[in-house]
C-alpha cells in the first residue's frame, strides 16, 4: 500500500490525451445556425479553462497554488492492493484499486473543482455556478469555491436532492447555494417546469440552467465532465497510479473505471494510453444508461437547452431521461469526446451493469475491503468481478479507479438489507 | 513573398457583388484564392461563414464566373476549392475534373480526415495521380502523428486553423501554436487561418516561419456590407503585414 504523501508521487503537468489520439478529435460545432455557441465559452468559462479545453499541448503546468491545495485536500490518493478482495475470489492475479474517496470531498471531482475554481478567482468574477447529479460534483465545486471564498450556486438535479439530503447539507457546509433542477431561479427551468411539472431533473437540464445563471450573474461555469479540460485536470489519477505501479514494479494489465462523462475513467486511464499499448482498458457504465452500446456515436448537444456547442460523441439523445437509479453521477446521456473517439476506435472497451450486480459489488467490497464505495465505482467494481469471473486463470494485475466513498449513498440499501 | 490568400464562398452576397469584388481585387497584392463551394453542411465554420453558405447555395451560378476563373488564371492566381466531403463524396471524381477544367489548382476539405478518415489515403492518392493538389488542413486537434502521416502524402502548402472554427475568438498561444507545427513539420509551407483578425497577429505568425494567411470571415462582411474602399484598405494594410 502507497499511502506516502510524497510529492513525488503527484505529477507536475496534466496530461492531455488529444495529440496522442488515434484519429482528429472532431471539432466542436455550433449547435443554432444564428450565434456561436463556441464564441459564447468566452462568456462561460475562466479564460484560462477555456484556453486549456481547445491546447494541444500534451503537458500543462500545475500551478503552484494549485499543487499545494491537491496536498491540502489528500492528494496523492492511495493505490492499494485488494488483498482481501484477491483472496475472496480465490483469484491468482493481482487487484488494485486507485482509492479517490480519500479526498477531503470524497471523490475525484475536486481533481478538476480546484483548478477551475482557481482560474475564475484570478479572473475576478463574481462567482461560480454548476449542476450535480448524486452531489459530488456540487461537493467539489463547493469546497473549492470556498477554499477560494467564491460563492457557488449548485443546480442539483431534482431526484438527488431528493433523494440525497446529506449531500445537500454538504453542500450548505461548504458555503455554496443548492436548489434543485429544474428550479425557479432561471428561464430555461421555469421553462421545464411548467411543461413537465413532475418531471425528476436530468444533468443536461441542471447545465442548461447552470450556464443560463452564468451568463446572468457574471459568474463562471464548472465544468464537471464531457469537455476535455476536466479530464485533463483529472489525469493526477493516472499519473500517480502509474508511478505508485512503478515504485510497486508492477504493470498494469487491466485498468476499469465507470463513466458518466467521463472524467474519472479519462483522467484515469489516459495517461497510460501513449506508453501502455497492451493494457486492456474498460469503461463501465449502468445498464440503464447504455451510451455505449445502444447510443449513437454522433454530434449531440452537451446540454438539454443547446446554449453549449455540439460534441460528437456516444449518445443517447440530449433530451434521455434515464431512470431514477443509485448513481446519479451516471445518468448522464453521452460521454467526453475523447473517450468516445477511443471506444470508437476500439482502443477502450465497454461494459454494462445493473443495479443489482453494483449492490452486489458494493456489499461484496465492503466485505473485503471495508471500504463503502460510491455507487458510481460500484459499476467499476461489478465489471471487475464479472472480468476475474471470465479470466479466472489470468493471473492479470488488475488496477480500478474507486472515484469515491458511499457514505452518503447508504440509503440505496435501506429497503433491501 | 508570404502569401495572402482571400476567401470568397461563390454566391455571396450575391453573384454580382461578388464578381464586382473580384474584378477589383489587386492581384498583385495577393497569391492564391481560395473559393468556398457552398455547402449544404459547413460544419466547421462559425456563424459567418455559415450563413454565406447559406446564401451561396441559393445564388451560385458557375457560369458566371467562368472568365473570372480563367482571369485569375491568366494572371497566376493559383486558386483553391475549399469543399466539405459530405457535399462531393457521392460525385467526387467529377467535381474534381470540373475544377480543373476550370483551372483550379487544387482542393482543401476541411471534413476529410476528421470525419473520413478512414477514405482520407485513397482520396489523396486519387488527387495525387490526377495532378491536382491536397491541401492538408489541420487544426490544433489534429494529433501530432495524423498531421505527420498526412502531410507525407502531398507536397504541397499546408493549412493550419488556429481556431476549431472560423471566425471564432478562442484564447490560444500563438507562439507554442507555430512552435509545434514548425516542429512536426520542418520546412514546410504554413498557411494560417481562422480567426486572424489583427495586423500584429500575422506578423507574429509570419516571424515564427508561416508563409502566409487565409482571411475569410472579415472580408465576407465587407462584402456583404458592400464596402469596396474598406475591403481594398484592407487587402492593402494584411499585405503591410505580411511584408513587414
Amino acid at each position: 500500500m502507497i499511502t506516502s504523501i510524497n510529492k513525488d508521487i503527484m505529477p507536475e503537468n496534466w496530461y492531455n490525451v488529444v495529440p496522442d489520439l488515434p484519429e482528429p478529435l472532431a471539432p466542436p460545432r455550433d449547435s443554432k445556425s444564428d450565434f456561436s455557441s463556441i464564441n459564447l465559452l468566452n462568456k462561460i468559462l475562466p479564460r484560462e479553462v477555456l484556453k486549456q479545453e481547445f491546447t494541444f499541448r500534451r503537458y500543462e503546468k500545475i500551478p503552484d497554488e494549485v499543487m499545494e491545495q491537491y496536498q491540502q485536500i489528500g492528494r496523492p490518493t492511495p493505490l492499494i492492493r485488494a488483498k482481501n478482495l484477491e483472496k475472496f475470489l480465490d483469484y491468482n492475479g493481482k487487484i488494485f484499486y486507485k482509492y479517490e474517496g480519500a479526498t477531503a470531498s470524497g471523490s475525484h471531482k475536486i481533481n478538476t473543482a480546484i483548478p477551475q475554481a482557481y482560474y475564475a478567482k484570478n479572473e475576478g468574477v463574481n462567482g461560480v455556478t454548476t449542476e450535480t447529479g448524486a452531489g459530488q460534483w456540487g461537493s467539489a465545486t463547493a469546497l473549492a469555491a470556498s477554499l477560494y471564498k467564491l460563492p457557488a450556486q449548485i443546480f442539483m438535479v431534482k431526484i438527488s436532492f431528493e433523494q440525497k439530503p446529506l449531500r445537500k447539507i454538504v453542500m450548505n457546509l461548504y458555503n455554496g447555494n443548492v436548489v434543485p433542477s429544474p428550479s425557479n431561479l432561471t428561464e430555461y427551468g421555469r421553462k421545464v417546469l411548467k411543461e413537465h411539472p413532475d418531471t425528476t431533473g436530468t444533468l443536461g437540464i441542471g447545465i442548461s440552467e447552470a450556464i443560463e445563471y452564468a451568463l446572468d450573474h457574471d459568474y463562471r461555469y464548472m465544468v464537471a465532465s464531457v469537455m476535455n479540460v476536466s479530464l485533463t485536470h483529472q489525469s493526477v489519477i493516472g499519473q500517480e497510479t502509474k508511478k505508485q505501479l512503478e515504485l510497486l514494479g508492477e504493470h498494469a494489465d487491466v485498468l476499469i473505471g465507470c463513466v458518466g462523462g467521463g472524467s474519472n475513467f479519462g483522467g484515469f486511464t489516459f495517461p497510460f494510453i501513449p506508453d501502455h499499448p497492451d493494457t486492456e482498458i474498460i469503461a463501465t457504465t449502468a445498464d440503464e444508461v447504455p451510451k455505449f452500446s445502444r447510443g449513437e456515436y454522433k454530434y449531440d448537444l452537451m446540454d438539454t437547452g443547446g446554449i453549449l456547442p455540439e460534441v460528437r460523441m456516444y449518445s443517447l439523445g440530449a433530451d434521455f431521461v434515464p431512470p431514477s437509479i443509485y448513481a446519479g453521477g451516471l445518468r448522464y446521456h453521452g460521454a467526453s469526446p475523447s473517450l468516445s473517439l477511443l471506444i470508437n476506435k476500439g482502443r477502450i472497451k465497454s461494459d454494462e451493469v445493473t443495479q443489482d450486480e453494483v449492490k452486489e459489488a458494493i456489499k461484496i467490497f465492503a466485505n473485503t475491503q471495508g471500504v463503502i464505495i460510491a455507487p458510481e465505482s460500484g459499476h467499476a467494481v461489478a465489471t471487475m468481478l464479472k472480468y476475474i469471473k471470465e479470466h479466472k486463470n489470468d493471473k492479470k494485475t488488475i488496477v480500478v479507479n474507486v472515484s469515491g466513498h458511499g457514505l452518503l449513498d447508504l440509503s440505496i440499501f435501506g429497503d433491501t438489507q | 513573398m508570404k502569401n495572402l490568400i482571400p476567401y470568397f464562398t461563390l454566391g455571396y452576397p450575391d453573384n454580382q457583388t461578388l464578381m464586382k469584388f473580384l474584378r477589383i481585387m489587386p492581384v498583385n497584392k495577393i497569391n492564391y484564392l481560395e473559393f468556398g463551394f457552398p455547402s449544404n453542411d459547413p460544419r466547421y465554420d462559425g456563424p459567418t461563414i455559415r450563413e454565406t453558405h447559406k446564401i451561396g447555395n441559393k445564388n451560385f451560378n458557375d457560369n458566371l464566373y467562368k472568365d473570372l476563373f480563367s482571369y485569375f488564371h491568366k494572371n497566376r492566381i493559383k486558386m483553391y476549392s475549399l469543399s466539405y466531403y459530405s457535399d462531393i463524396k457521392p460525385k467526387f471524381n467529377e467535381f474534381i475534373d470540373y475544377l480543373k477544367s476550370r483551372s483550379f489548382s487544387g482542393i482543401i476539405i476541411p471534413d476529410l480526415i476528421i470525419d473520413y478518415y478512414s477514405e482520407a489515403k485513397d482520396t489523396i492518392n486519387y488527387l495525387n495521380k490526377n495532378g491536382f493538389e491536397y491541401i492538408p488542413f489541420f487544426s490544433p486537434a489534429t494529433p501530432d502523428k495524423i498531421i505527420i502521416d498526412i502531410s507525407k502524402l502531398t507536397d504541397s502548402w499546408i493549412y493550419y486553423g488556429l481556431q476549431p472554427s472560423t471566425g471564432i475568438d478562442i484564447p490560444y498561444e500563438l507562439d507554442y501554436t507555430t512552435e509545434r507545427i514548425n516542429s512536426l513539420l520542418p520546412g514546410r509551407e504554413i498557411t494560417y487561418g481562422f480567426g486572424i483578425k489583427t495586423e500584429e497577429d500575422i506578423k507574429s505568425l509570419m516571424k515564427s516561419g508561416g508563409s502566409g494567411v487565409a482571411i475569410g470571415s472579415y472580408l465576407e462582411k465587407m462584402l456583404a456590407k458592400n464596402d469596396e474602399s474598406g475591403f481594398l484598405e484592407y487587402i492593402n494594410r494584411i499585405r503591410g503585414a505580411l511584408d513587414a
